[in-house]
């Protein structure tokens, strides 16, 4: 018998979360938390990582090997830099994700209308 | 900017892999694998397991609509890779025309009402995420949509949000049309989990 369990996207959301922006790394986890929060819209960040940070959220088709660059020489290693990278593209993600379900949730635990 | 290490693969084993399915495929290992082996208990591990759980996993949506939102988020972050990959995975199931005029314009495009719904909710979550609001929630589900479909969706959305991110600031290299038929049979073969 075949049996089909939904994902539970919450969870995953949260583990990927927990991994990447809290998790240990080559880098601080305040410092993936703080490109997070600015690629998210938040914030200015430590000033070698905000350029990078903000353009990924806004625009990342934008990004220049100047500013990937920049983080490069900050971080000191690839796998450094790399983290600064996905936690900032998680952040602008992640930040969708969560008013998306938000404003989904306020509509499907709203009182049903007689 | 390109990382030299995410090319040539990090440790023997992945450099090895990389290697070995270059060779067996025919064709470069695009990008998007190379990234998944890369740091692979920091990233790749944990963001598999979501991308597999959201894009093959049980759901009202096929997977060729899962495919062509996938699509849509990339054309709205401007991310070619991202369209031009999963746009390839859509049009194996669903007609390469149909997916053209979706990319071009969903709303006159001949598919489903309800997966015209989920667009456009996506669209407002891509582009204006701070204008998205109950009301569009709303008419997704007035629409016809469950609570369960559009969650999945939204999980669509925002997992490409951040893929076309990552993708871009790694400039990762645009494969052929060919390369890209190539690529989406192994993506529908393997699926996501790295």
């Amino acid at each position: 018998m075949k049996v089909s369990i939904r994902p539970d996207h919450r969870a995953l959301a949260e583990a990927l979360r927990l991994r990447v922006l809290e998790g240990p790394g080559e880098t601080r986890p305040e410092l993936r938390l703080a490109s997070a929060e600015r690629a998210a819209g938040g914030p200015a960040s430590e000033a070698r990582f905000d350029d990078l940070a903000r353009q990924i959220g806004e625009a990342a088709h934008r990004v220049t090997d100047a500013q990937v660059s920049s983080v490069l020489t900050a971080t000191g290693s690839e796998k450094a830099a790399f983290e600064i990278i996905v936690a900032a593209a998680l952040g602008a993600g992640l930040s969708r994700w969560q008013q998306a379900m938000k404003v989904l949730d306020e509509v499907a635990n709203a009182p049903a209308r007689n | 900017m390109r990382l030299p290490e995410i090319e040539r693969g990090d440790g023997v084993a992945n450099r090895l892999l990389i290697s070995l399915i270059s060779t067996v495929s025919g064709m470069r290992l695009p990008d998007a694998a190379r990234v998944a082996f890369y740091h692979r208990d920091f990233f790749g591990t944990p963001m598999g397991a979501w991308t597999q759980a959201a894009m093959r996993g049980p759901s009202s949506w096929s997977v060729a609509e899962r495919e062509l939102m996938a699509c849509m988020v990339a054309k709205w972050n401007a991310c070619a890779f991202c369209v031009g990959a999963h746009g390839a995975v859509a049009a194996k199931e669903m007609q390469r025309p149909v997916v053209n005029e979706a990319i071009a314009d969903f709303r006159a495009a001949p598919i489903s009402g309800h997966l015209k719904s989920a667009l456009a909710f996506l669209e407002v979550m891509t582009l204006r995420p701070k204008d998205l609001k109950a009301e569009h929630a709303r008419a997704a589900l007035g629409a016809g949509l469950s609570v369960e479909a559009l969650t999945d969706a939204i999980a669509v959305g925002a997992l490409f949000g951040i893929v076309t991110r990552y993708a871009d600031a790694l400039d990762f290299a645009l494969p052929t049309p060919a390369e890209f038929e190539r690529a989406a049979n192994m993506l529908l073969k393997r699926g996501y989990a790295s």
